[in-house]
């Protein structure tokens, strides 16, 4: 018994550095944003998206953590891992829950809580979405696996520095005029280019920051929807896929292939071709990441991405908008939370509530949120509700 | 921490990999199934200790552990067989790493366990020009 | 009779060397702990912060495997006298990395003639019939407390010798030697201690040229053989001046001593020095020369040796790296460095 399924409402918590907050008020303060107005009707089923709490709050069952925070005691209720798209990956779940008609609704948040450890300690966090047998072990963090991917897309499709500059600059100016994110300043592609050298030649500015956070949405089916007064987005289609687990065990490091079939699938899903789509909010990790999803998922000719952006293509009022409230480079990348974000902003866009964000006349979203270098990706399709 | 890494030692000294006896693909790290043509009939076998290397990063901000390395240089080799190895580039001046460049296996200590505890030593590259 | 020889002959099959790629000059050391100046030697091999003796020791076996063409030894010994592990052996992770588990592994220690001991006793399991071919190797990451005259010398390095039944592909003849010891502290280091000491000019006369030229004159009472039947000699390096002055005191001119004497380049490898003399020799001898080595180990002992070159030397050349191109392939590094490398700074 298949139901269409809705996004009713969102909640998000501004990312950045919530010295007072724990992992568990964060995931509560974006919950009750988008229980908010649900009434006295409770979700179905909790799904935590969350990748490191058990390094970074020393906590694990964040699912009956946060339901029995939430006085929802009894909910079922668990967390879904997948790296950096653990919130994506934790949607994609309640999605196919409810729209396989087994629950009418379900809460799903992302959430993480970074700040608690030491900037080393977060390396060693983020690492851990990698081989510890053979990526850890030799000492390589995330940021080096994005840095060879980098000096790769670079050398052997001919992309200059500044070109590589354009997409953290897409997401500063997109982020000026978005609460909720972490760095409202506006960059030069200058500013890009002469930041402090992190994995060569990838530089800080290439890099999305250290941030706590948590948002969260509420989906649900039909017969959940009907009466509500809410302005909701329906979500069209959601696929998740997986590459082959290490870069360095591909055949060509430059295809992102589960950002490719994911967005495939989910768009084949929603029955839409790509030009129907008014904004995507992608996971631009590192800049690179962000040039390199673009291609994968047809946006960008192979080795165009970064060169794209550039031009102008992908920025407020291009041909694509992407990264509305700033991307995961300046709205941030509270690493389990992000997906669950992408999620809230296209539901921002597609219910007219994005104030000066606002892409004027959206009509249809997807979301992109990549765990790994694009090991796993969760994306989804949203579309305005009739 | 010492366990895990005690049960790869063949690979991390001996850069142990797997030898698909169908098609005669060989593989680094090791594998469950053969990546070329499917086949579950892989054997173990040492991989060849030279190659080149595909791409490679210096990296300034190293995991914990690893600081008194830092800054350190990672690159993916493509060794003579065709597998492809993550490692450390050690021993060479910084206008030898380069893609393209000719490396060969060494082993060297990876990671050190504190004062008292064990000490990890597994394969890192240098450049051989 | 006090030479020992073996009833089946045995030789060596294969060697390598292994010096690290970085050197520090003396006049760094001088420079910070003497207000300038310079050391006895011109630099010395220094480890990176992630080699040991056990990383050194393997890249040197590797290469003496390879030369040999050895499938299996049947023992693993290595002399040094900085074993990564106050208890674990070095040898066995060396083993493991050479892909060999029948074998007899043990480190042995005696100061800078552990590596000379560990051939002997190869010899002589070789000779016995106990094994076909086993691994000796003399390897150190010796250590100098910062501002102590030692710290000028103290280097890394050193080289392995895959010894077996001497056949048509053999390198080099192990045809005797000669071992001479007693209790003499000239140097040394207690347990727990971090660097070694040393009793300031005793190193010399009773410990060093006593020994020393007390198992060569026995080599050479023993033997018949004098110093002219040599085409080379290499004598422990723990400076460039003792080795110069013992061969000139047991009657060795500097053109037999030249092409081992590696001390003013490199350092004293403690356990590794003589060893890795001898593969500097190896690497320029040709079929017929007689090579003699004395080693000097502190505590005190020297063992010395009769080595002939074989025929096989002539297939060795380009397998491995040579000595020669391992001091070429090098880089300076400052004190800081250097101590970073080396874990100076600590406490």
């Amino acid at each position: 018994m298949k139901s269409r399924a809705y996004v009713s409402s969102v909640g998000l918590v501004p990312v950045g550095d919530h010295w007072e907050k724990s992992i568990v008020d964060l995931a509560v303060e974006a919950a009750r944003g988008a229980l908010k107005g649900s009434g006295k009707r409770k979700p179905d089923q909790i799904i935590v998206g969350n990748m490191f709490s058990a390094v970074g709050a020393k906590q694990e069952q964040l699912g009956a953590l946060v339901a029995s925070a939430l006085g929802l005691a009894g909910t079922p209720a668990y967390k879904v891992e997948a790296a950096c798209s653990s919130g994506g990956t934790a949607f994609n779940v309640a999605y196919n829950l409810v729209r396989s008609g087994a629950i009418d609704s379900a809460l799903v948040i992302g959430v993480e809580k970074m700040r608690d450890l030491e900037p080393e300690e977060i390396s060693g966090a983020l690492a851990m979405a990698e081989s510890a047998e053979y990526t850890q072990f030799v000492g390589a963090s995330f940021a080096a696996l994005n840095g060879l991917l980098a000096r790769y897309y670079m050398e052997q499709l001919n992309v200059t520095r500044d070109e590589l500059s354009a997409i953290p600059v897409i997401d500063h100016a997109n982020a000026v005029t978005a609460a909720h994110a972490q760095f409202r300043k506006a960059i030069t592609p200058e500013v890009v280019g002469r930041s402090a050298m992190i994995a060569d030649p990838l530089r800080l500015f290439d890099c999305a920051p250290v941030g706590d956070g948590a948002a969260a949405a509420l989906i649900v089916n039909d017969s959940a929807a009907s009466g509500s007064k809410r302005r909701m987005a329906e979500v069209l289609g959601g696929r998740v896929a997986t590459n082959e687990f290490s870069i360095f065990e591909r055949e060509d490091m430059l295809d992102f292939k589960s950002s490719r079939e994911a967005f495939k699938g989910a768009m084949s899903q929603a029955g839409l071709v790509q030009k129907r789509l008014s904004l995507i909010e992608i996971h631009d990790a590192f800049s690179v990441v962000g040039a390199l999803s673009l291609e994968a998922m047809g946006f960008s000719k192979r080795g165009q991405g970064s060169k794209d952006a550039k031009a102008g293509k992908y920025a407020r009022g291009g041909e694509l908008p992407i990264n509305t409230f700033g991307g995961l480079k300046a709205r941030g990348h509270p690493v389990g939370g992000t997906g669950m974000y992408q999620i809230a902003e296209a539901y921002l866009q597609l219910t007219d509530q994005a104030g000066k964000n606002q892409v004027e006349g959206a009509e249809y979203a997807a979301t992109q949120n990549i765990g790994g270098v694009d090991t796993t990706s969760a994306v989804h399709v949203f579309g305005r509700a009739a | 921490m010492a366990i895990q890494y005690w049960r790869r030692r063949d690979r991390y000294y001996r850069l142990v990999g797997s030898r698909c006896k169908d098609c005669g693909d060989e593989f680094f790290p090791p594998v469950y199934k053969c990546k070329g043509c499917g086949s579950e009939h892989v054997a173990d076998k040492e991989m060849p200790r030279t190659g080149r290397i595909v791409t490679y990063t210096q990296l300034h901000e190293p995991l914990p552990g690893f600081e008194a390395q830092a800054p350190l240089y990672l690159a993916v080799v493509k060794l003579d067989n065709g597998a492809r190895v993550l490692t450390q580039i050690v021993d060479s001046p910084d206008d030898s790493v380069r893609t393209g460049a000719k490396v060969e296996a060494t082993v060297r200590r990876m990671r050190v366990d504190g004062e008292s505890g064990q000490i990890i030593y597994g394969y890192k590259f240098v450049v051989r020009s | 009779m006090h030479l020992m020889q073996s009833k089946n002959r045995a030789a060596i099959l294969g060697y390598g060397a292994y010096v690290p790629y970085y050197r520090l000059p003396t006049t760094e050391i001088a420079r910070v702990w003497k207000g300038g100046g310079s050391g006895p030697n011109v630099e010395k091999a220094v480890a990176a912060a992630d080699e040991d003796t056990v990383t050194m020791a393997i890249e040197a076996a590797r290469q003496a495997m390879k030369m040999a063409g050895t499938e299996s030894v049947g023992a693993v010994f290595v002399g040094t006298e900085s074993k990564p592990y106050a208890v674990k052996p070095t040898s066995t992770i060396v083993a493991q990395a050479l892909g060999q588990h029948h074998t007899l592994a043990a480190d042995l220690e005696f100061a800078c003639k552990a590596g000379t001991e560990a051939m002997q006793v190869i010899t002589g399991l070789v000779g016995s019939g106990m094994i076909e071919a086993g691994i000796a190797i003399g390897m150190d990451t010796a250590q100098g407390r910062p501002g102590d005259d030692l710290e000028y010398t103290a280097a890394s390095g050193g080289a392995a010798y895959v010894i077996g039944r001497k056949d048509r592909s053999a390198v080099a003849l192990i045809d005797c030697s000669t071992s001479y010891v007693s209790d003499t502290g000239d140097f040394w280091r207690r347990a727990h201690e971090r660097y070694p000491r040393h009793l300031s000019r005793f190193t010399g006369e009773p410990a060093y040229f006593h020994h020393i030229e007390s198992s060569v004159k026995t080599l050479f009472e023993e033997t018949g053989h004098k110093p002219s039947d040599f085409k080379y000699a290499v004598f422990h390096q723990p400076n460039p001046r003792f080795p110069v002055e013992v061969a000139t005191r047991l009657g060795f001119t500097m053109e037999q001593i030249k092409t081992g004497l590696l001390n003013p380049m490199i350092g004293n490898t403690y356990a590794g020095s003589s060893p890795i003399g001898l593969a500097a020799v190896l690497d320029e001898a040709r079929p017929g020369d007689k090579i003699l080595m004395a080693s000097f180990g502190s505590g005190a002992g020297s063992d010395a040796f009769c080595i002939e070159v074989l025929e096989g030397i002539t297939r060795t050349r380009g397998v491995n790296p040579t000595v020669k191109s391992m001091l070429e392939r090098s880089t300076k590094i400052d004190y800081s460095t250097y101590s970073k490398f080396r874990d100076k700074l600590q406490k």
